[in-house]
């Protein structure tokens, strides 16, 4: 990189994009046809690899030239394996679902004859006369995305990229402003914190500014822990200078010269590719010492969290970096006066920083377009569980549940119906149907009981049961408490028992109530945010589905039937076909035998309910059937 | 000098205290086992120390509030009491309950709370949480009982206090953490026989002298 | 394991192999407290685990207690003080993969080798455990087997699992023997 002491930031930064851009130019030919391909996590999970190999494999055969960009993810992850080819003469166009298989005949039939294979296509990212657009689809048109705008689009591995999008102007732009500017416009936009509770950003931020001390530190907090929530996680594989660029925003504008991203050890991928950004950016000087020729030095370092989900908590998060047990502090004194080795920190969430740049950019005024007054901005959901289009999902802070379930996400598959939605993972709660107008919002969402949280959501179908949910988060909490106050140590290990004992049909009069009672009280004594929200997925779902607790305790009954203890699988011989050997072979543990007329019949002695035969029994036959409470299923004797 | 109300008695304590300390120092009795006076910063943990403050709509540890000029604390309002009662009630359903066995019969922190706060020492509607008896640890000179700790981690405090290398720790986490020592096992190349601060200082005879049972004193 | 086997010195026995790594990491670190936490790491992503000799020595290099270093390493999930086995099956239990059945996929590869969570085949060859989330929530329920990622995993698809590592060892056995022929 060439230096010029004399040059302005500006300059250095102008200059810096227009080299970006011409090796970009040189590396990739206009004229070559490009395959972009998504390779993120759940990219690679899907085969993304396998799908890459097979291009290039084909290319080869074919004897054709094109492109192949790895790129992070669209958030698409229903259509992974996710391919985008840009083949001049066409826009643009998305397929989904990319098998090896199907890389090899788009290669041969789209890029050697030019027929776009209509039958794969997910959409066209441009509006043409061809095809539909990603703009007749509502997963698309529904969203706005301002923090994952280049998403899926961008090569996280490479610099150039984002600086030839117009990446680090927003830094530039700080870099000319006093402090006090930068922050009261962060104030002004309204932005809060992204990591669960809401906290104004910029207030924090004017804490931490005036706050004495020259030696100050920010520290991003990616250790995503909700059981549920990856956008973090894809934020850092799919667009990491962004986030840089946010983080040496803060830096810069509280006064500190040390940076700190704390990522989860459980995902190499975003440790990697976060590591590469930052050496990238201290190269070209976008960190470092006097970056980009100003007054300003910022030194950034990865720390791999060793898998605690407490460390989420800013507190306990510092402890660890400070080498020890990651047991929350007392609070006050707030990190922002007393963090790290006891000097001024701020702690920011990924999405926090990564929505920095955009208002810089565009302004406080454009932020507050977007969303309601009290939550402007965007919110990044990532909806799991049973939907029909599971992903990430950017929209407006105010959008319903309703949309974003039904209209974006495509509702749920299968013709089941809707039983509840859970937002906010182990601190948030289960909503019902009657709640789905809800808009998602700081406020709203916490009106309603549940919280925004890290933003997981998890739909449920009619087939999920709410105590069963309710204790698998408790087992979550338990496990993760770090054991230091009363009320989560003990009380969370007594609200897991009885949800046990329930699930398991020996609940009794007086659990419920107990539930409430000890629920309120570890909610008021908790020492800190993990123990005070951890009874709020028991205390929303005894709110608005007491009436399943209730068959759980009274008839012995889980009317999901998902509580194994209470439910048994049987096979109906009107329905089962003769010599189907279709549930034998596909049994883990041999339970199914042959009975009388060559029928099928499960040992229940045996049955370990796992669901394997009712997936494998053919439609046409349907045959195994469930029931709760379990002794209603009629008992056939195994033949000597 | 700040002048603030305790329980409609008016005392004077320096500034930057924590109240917990100043109400012991004024003979109020606040229920508590994890802070120690002269303890910089409290640990907050055992969640027994709860008062109420007025213009706060919960109540909090009176341990890690510094007190302030005007301030009026209530320390035995029902919402403090409930609270309290409940922490402890926690407690004994973890803590194995065989008081005429126990070193700390009649001294026992957990004795004295429950006549406090006019609990049994039996909690009926909770099950309890107590192990087995296993006084096995990785130091040769101690025995510790894990179904008696309550977790309040003066031991740890005492030991780090006298030694400069603290020897003892919690280890594992959550309902699993308890109280350990790793390291050499000659007790010999140990200074702990002739401080023993951490015996001397558990509220609950959860720790004493390998050897000797806990059970007798 | 990461274990590097291919020492310079045949006679070495395990135990001074593992010391020897456990130096050559501490040689590269700062005797600061705020270390401890990566080093531990990076002895543990050389050894596969951590051990008691490993710990005294971390102990010494930061002039901390055994006792400390211990207390740490235990309070979080990642740590391990046993040597796992040769493939390491993780099994995702977050939200997702819970809601689409992810224990009853534990519970067969428990079942499978007779193991609970958490521990080691007796013939070191597996080692299963549970996982809080690896964030591929839309393609649950799902299991890390060694490094890949295996998506939508149904109970019967862990038999074949089993038989490709089967296949793979009976392979590995094949060449060993055809290259003592040969030899």
């Amino acid at each position: 990189m060439n230096f010029h002491p004399e040059k302005l930031p500006q300059e250095r930064l102008a200059a810096l994009a227009e080299d970006a851009k011409r090796r970009l130019a040189a590396k990739r030919r206009a004229d070559l046809p490009r395959i972009i391909i998504g390779m993120a996590t759940c990219g690679l999970a899907a085969g993304a690899s396998e799908t890459r190999a097979a291009f290039e494999q084909a290319l080869a055969e074919q004897n054709l030239e094109a492109l192949i960009i790895p790129v992070g993810c669209l958030g698409h992850c229903y259509a992974e394996p996710l391919v985008v080819i840009e083949n001049p003469g066409f826009p643009p166009i998305a397929y989904h679902s990319v098998t090896p298989g199907k890389a090899k005949a788009l290669v041969k039939s789209f890029l050697a004859e030019g027929d776009p294979l209509f039958e794969y296509v997910l959409a066209a990212l441009e509006e043409n006369d061809l095809l539909p657009s990603i703009a007749d689809f509502p997963r698309f048109y529904l969203e706005q995305r301002v923090v994952m705008e280049k998403c899926g689009s961008i090569d996280p591995a490479d610099l150039k990229e984002y600086l030839s999008r117009g990446g680090y102007a927003g830094l530039v732009r700080v870099l000319g402003l006093p402090p006090g500017e930068i922050v009261g416009v962060l104030s002004e936009s309204g932005l809060r914190g992204r990591g669960g509770a809401g906290f104004p950003t910029g207030a924090k931020w004017e804490l931490a500014r005036k706050v004495e001390g020259s030696k100050k530190t920010v520290i991003c907090n990616a250790d995503e822990g909700d059981p549920g929530a990856y956008m973090d996680r894809t934020l850092l594989e799919s667009n990491p200078h962004q986030l840089l660029e946010g983080l040496a925003i803060c830096a810069y504008s509280v006064g500190a010269a040390d940076a700190v991203v704390y990522v989860r050890a459980e995902y190499p991928l975003a440790v990697k590719t976060i590591s590469r950004a930052i050496a990238q950016a201290e190269q070209a000087n976008l960190l470092g010492k006097g970056i980009l020729g100003a007054n300003f030095d910022l030194e950034v370092k990865v720390f791999q969290g060793s898998g605690a989900f407490v460390c989420g908590e800013e507190t306990a998060l510092i402890e660890s970096l400070e080498g020890k047990r990651g047991m929350p502090r007392f609070r006050p004194p707030y990190p922002v006066e007393h963090g790290l080795w006891g000097r001024p920190t701020v702690i920011n969430n990924v999405k926090t920083l990564s929505t920095v740049p955009a208002i810089i950019e565009k302004g406080a005024q454009w932020f507050r377009t977007i969303g309601t007054p009290n939550s402007p901005g965007t919110a990044i959901f990532s909806v799991v569980g049973n939907v029909t289009r599971p992903g990430l999902v950017e929209i407006p802070m105010g959008t319903t549940l309703r949309t974003l379930i039904f209209e974006i996400c495509g509702g749920i598959p299968r013709q089941k119906q809707f039983k509840a939605v859970q937002i906010g993972g182990p601190s948030g709660g289960c909503l019902p149907e009657s709640l789905l107008d809800t808009p998602v919002d700081f406020d709203s969402l916490t009106r309603a009981g549940a919280m925004m949280g890290s933003g997981g959501l998890v739909v449920m179908d009619e087939e999920s049961c709410m105590v069963n949910v309710a204790r698998y988060f408790l087992d979550f909490t338990q496990n993760e408490s770090c054991g230091k106050c009363t009320f989560c140590r003990i009380g969370t290990r007594h609200l897991l028992n009885i949800l046990d004992r329930i699930t398991k049909g020996e609940g009794r009069e007086g659990d419920l109530e107990l539930l409430e009672t000890l629920g309120r009280d570890i909610k008021e004594g908790a020492l800190c945010g993990l123990g005070k929200t951890a009874p709020n997925p028991i205390l929303t779902s005894l709110k608005y589905f007491r009436s399943e607790y209730e068959a759980h305790i009274r008839e012995k009954r889980c009317p999901s039937m998902m509580c194994r203890a209470l439910t048994a699988y049987y096979i109906d011989p009107d329905k089962c076909a003769r010599g189907c050997e279709a549930c034998v072979g596909c049994c883990p543990v041999d339970a199914i035998f042959t009975a009388k007329g060559r029928k099928k019949a499960i040992d229940q002695g045996l049955c370990v309910k796992c669901g394997e035969c009712v997936v494998s029994c053919p439609p046409e036959y349907d045959a195994v059937k469930r029931v709760s409470p379990a002794h209603l299923a009629p008992v056939v004797e195994r033949p000597k | 000098m700040v002048r603030l109300t305790v329980d409609e008695k008016e005392i004077e304590a320096e500034e930057g205290q924590n109240l917990l300390q100043v109400c012991l120092e004024n003979g109020i009795t606040v229920p508590h086992l994890c802070f120690l006076e002269g303890m910089e910063n409290s640990p907050a943990s055992c969640r027994l120390c709860f008062v109420e403050i007025e213009g706060m709509d919960c109540p909090v540890p009176s341990c890690q509030t510094v007190v302030h000029d005007g301030m009026v604390v209530n320390t035995q309002s029902p919402a403090v009491r409930h609270l309290q009662r409940s922490a402890l009630q926690l407690l004994l359903s973890a803590h194995r309950v065989d008081c005429s066995d126990c070193p700390a019969n009649k001294r026992c922190a957990l004795q004295q709370l429950a006549k406090l706060l006019g609990i049994p020492l039996k909690v009926k509607h909770l099950e309890s949480l107590a192990g087995e008896v296993d006084t096995r640890m990785g130091h040769p000179l101690l025995a510790y009982d894990a179904g008696r700790c309550v977790l309040c981690g003066r031991c740890l405090y005492a030991c780090a206090k006298h030694q400069e290398h603290p020897l003892l720790t919690f280890v594992r986490r959550g309902f699993s953490t308890r109280v350990d020592f790793k390291g050499k096992t000659d007790p010999a190349e140990l200074p702990c026989l002739a401080c023993l601060a951490c015996v001397e200082i558990c509220p609950v005879s959860a720790l004493g002298f390998a050897g000797k049972t806990l059970g007798a004193a | 394991m990461k274990m590097d086997r291919a020492r310079s010195d045949p006679w070495q026995t395990e135990e001074e192999a593992e010391s020897d790594a456990v130096s050559a990491v501490l040689a590269g670190r700062e005797k600061h407290r705020k270390n401890l936490i990566p080093i531990l790491q990076e002895i543990q992503h050389k050894l596969g685990y951590l051990s008691e000799a490993a710990m005294e020595a971390v102990a010494e290099h930061l002039s901390i207690s055994h006792s400390e270093v211990y207390g740490v390493a235990s309070f979080y999930n990642q740590f391990r003080f046993h040597p796992p086995g040769k493939h390491q099956i993780k099994v995702c239990l977050g939200t997702a993969c819970h809601v689409a059945g992810g224990g009853i996929i534990l519970e067969n590869f428990e079942r499978k080798l007779g193991v609970k969570a958490g521990e080691t085949t007796a013939d070191r060859e597996f080692s299963v455990e549970r996982v809080a989330c690896v964030g591929c929530c839309a393609l649950a329920p799902v299991a890390v087997v060694d490094e890949a990622v295996e998506a939508h995993i149904a109970p019967s698809r862990i038999e074949g699992i089993f038989l490709g590592f089967q296949r793979q060892k009976e392979q590995q056995e094949k060449e060993v023997r055809e290259g003592e022929l040969s030899s």
